[in-house]
């Protein structure tokens, strides 16, 4: 109800600012978008990493309290490095979750010079596995979800010719990239690839231009706000095909659009039931948001719960908290007890997970196709 | 087939732009006021009136007399509580443009937090595309925002022609102390401005929210167009405003014809910095110096 948000946000206004501030913390940070046409993101990302520091609090998995610290990253990569140098240089953080494959490619050498762990749950661009010792990934990246694709939509669906609206940003350009690698590969062809400015709310015409490649199917690599637009132009405007995407159109602005209804996606596989760590947070994020769990929540309760594992390494051996020993600790780690089971870094920061097909049915989406590795 | 599809789709969103465009370009020509917040008030508009229609289930006329309330109301606003203030202190362009700038940000937040940060849209069938002939499609909105832009026009410039207020109005643009000697106040006078420049919004915010969707930082895109298609029409004129909006429209759907859809933005400011330099004037503005 927009009233009661409204007379919460009033009432926040008016709490003292004079409140004490716990000293006893051990504190993280986030950059992540929470203005701007993103913002839903970081919403999500946020209530996931808040709700993994809320059950380490409860269980105390650390001798102090874990705090978060929120920056604002607008998903752009120049507010992204501001408020990282803030988090790095201020808050003296030793652990950052980022988000957006432009934002943690901008953020990285900031967090590498300062030796300060930045762990992305939201950003998919390949080239994230390449950007140094201090960033790790806990979401498979793009070429890991179009390897899993791209074969499952030529060879099993039969979509032969698929037409590509990417936005112009790293993660666009590396699905563009990749689809131009892996679609004729498996006997597709990719007809049409038409590139969109990253503020650009217009998407009519590019209809007309998609109506005129003749496609089986159109993929769509944007996110945020305008995937939802693009989704929801094309069809207002004649485009009857078959509509496919990344991992994010998991977001519900996707999900729960009507246009966007059969759209298939991937993502990594998350069996919600498994007893332990995974039902838990399906139970809690159900009773606090109402909704069901996604891959991000996943990812970004992973992130959080990767620095706790680590941290309490570290207290036991009395090291202290820093990026440079959470790296080591990290390499002394084989695997970690997570959402969705157990989580092996690779050499480079990223993972490697089976990876899902899913459509969208108005809900919480339709598994089509179950987990399998890229090949 | 391809032409012609882009020469409407061109047309509808022109006239989108046009009715943003002549709204700023009143209160700019009207009260000098550079009022960045115009983005804000378009915002203001269309979630009002999506929360009306979609969450509220009015009809749409309440919708829609919700939503131009709310557009009326937070102008004024802005020209009581925000300009009115910074202009007694004297505050220069500098301040008015921060000022509002910031009254943006904080509208954009606030939208985000109450009607949720994602993307929404009304729902209707209007906005549903018929194909007219083979690969030409056209959506009924596509005529209605043709019409609301020339009707709102029309009406505007009747108004601003052959009614008392329309004249003062018109007196203000031309000299502020002045209108005081026909027993005018100038502040009672932008009061008017502000709220019609509001309220001409609100059928571009209307039909934005049917055909694109909306999402809490829509305010921006829509004040840079704004600004832009008053340079291109001359600032201070209104009919150079609506052409310069029809002109912005056309232009960024026309680009698709031989250029990457990456170039369709960028087309707009091409036309912006062709009219800067070669024609500052715009279409229907006086020469620098002109009285």
């Amino acid at each position: 109800m927009p009233i009661v948000r409204l007379v919460a946000l009033m009432a926040a206004l008016l709490v003292p600012i004079a409140s004490t501030v716990a000293q006893d913390v051990i504190k993280i940070g986030a950059d992540l978008p929470m203005s701007g046409p993103n913002a839903e993101y970081g919403a999500l990302f946020g209530s996931a990493a808040k709700l993994a520091v809320e059950h380490a609090n409860a269980d105390k998995m650390l001798s102090k309290t874990l705090a978060i610290q929120f920056e604002d990253s607008q998903a752009t990569p120049q507010q992204g490095v501001v408020a990282m140098t803030k988090l790095v240089n201020i808050e003296k953080v030793p652990f950052v979750l980022s988000a957006f494959t432009g934002v943690s490619k901008a953020i990285a050498p900031v967090g590498d010079k300062a030796k300060v762990v930045s762990v992305n749950g939201g950003g998919i661009g390949p080239d994230l596995a390449e950007l140094g010792d201090y960033f790790w990934n806990v979401i498979p990246l793009v070429n890991l979800e179009i390897r899993v694709m791209a074969p499952y939509l030529v060879q099993e669906r039969g979509f032969k010719k698929i037409a590509l609206i990417y936005v112009d940003d790293p993660a666009g350009e590396a699905i563009d990239k990749e689809l131009k690698e892996n679609v004729p590969k498996v006997g597709g062809q990719l007809v049409a690839e038409l590139q969109v400015p990253r503020n650009s709310q217009q998407f009519t015409s590019i209809a007309a231009k998609v109506r005129e490649a003749g496609p089986d199917l159109v993929f769509i690599a944007s996110f945020g706000a305008q995937q939802a637009q693009i989704v929801k132009q094309l069809r207002d405007n004649g485009v009857s095909q078959q509509l496919a995407g990344y991992s994010a159109f998991a977001s519900p602005t996707v999900t729960q659009l009507p246009e966007a209804k059969g759209a298939l996606f991937p993502t990594q596989s998350v069996d919600w039931a498994a007893p332990g760590m995974s039902e838990r947070v399906a139970r809690d994020w159900k009773s606090k948001t109402g909704k069901e769990p996604n891959a991000y929540v996943a990812n970004y309760y992973n992130a959080v719960m990767v620095f706790v594992t680590l941290a309490q390494a570290l207290e036991k051996s009395g090291t202290p908290i820093t990026g440079e020993n959470l790296l080591k600790q990290r390499r002394a780690t084989a695997s970690f007890d997570l959402v969705g089971g157990k989580m092996e870094f690779l050499a480079n920061g990223s993972v490697s997970m089976p990876i899902q097909i899913n459509e969208i049915d108005g809900g919480a989406g339709k598994l089509v196709k179950a987990g399998t590795m890229a090949k | 087939m391809l032409l012609l599809q882009l020469v409407i789709n061109g047309l509808q969103l022109g006239a989108i732009y046009a009715l943003t465009a002549v709204g700023f370009s009143l209160i700019f020509g009207g009260t000098k006021i550079f009022h960045v917040a115009h983005g804000a008030v378009f915002t203001v508009a269309a979630y009002l009136f999506w929360w009306s229609d979609a969450e509220l289930h009015l009809p749409w006329p309440a919708a829609a007399l919700v939503a131009t309330a709310a557009a009326v109301a937070f102008g004024l606003f802005m020209e009581r509580a925000i300009y009115r203030p910074i202009q007694r202190h004297e505050g220069g362009f500098f301040t008015v443009f921060i000022a509002a700038f910031g009254v943006q940000i904080i509208i954009q937040n606030l939208i985000g937090t109450v009607f949720g940060r994602g993307f929404v849209s009304v729902a209707t069938p209007l906005s549903r595309s018929l194909e007219l002939l083979p690969g030409l499609f056209v959506a009924p909105v596509a005529a209605i925002s043709i019409v609301a832009a020339m009707i709102c026009f029309i009406a505007l410039t009747l108004f601003l022609s052959r009614t008392h207020t329309g004249m003062a109005i018109r007196a203000l643009a031309e000299n502020r102390d002045l209108i005081r000697v026909f027993g005018l106040d100038p502040a009672r006078v932008a009061q008017h401005v502000f709220a019609i420049g509001s309220a001409i919004v609100v059928p571009g915010a209307i039909l934005a929210a049917m055909t694109e969707g909306l999402n809490p930082a829509i305010g921006a895109h829509v004040m840079l167009i704004s600004l832009a298609a008053t340079i291109v029409g001359g600032i201070g004129s209104l009919r150079g405003a609506a052409c310069g909006g029809l002109l912005l429209g056309l232009a960024e759907n026309l680009a698709l014809w031989r250029l990457d859809p990456q170039w369709s933005e960028a087309v707009t400011f091409i036309v912006l910095f062709v009219f800067i330099i070669f024609w500052p004037a715009g279409f229907f503005g006086r020469p620098h110096g002109a009285k």
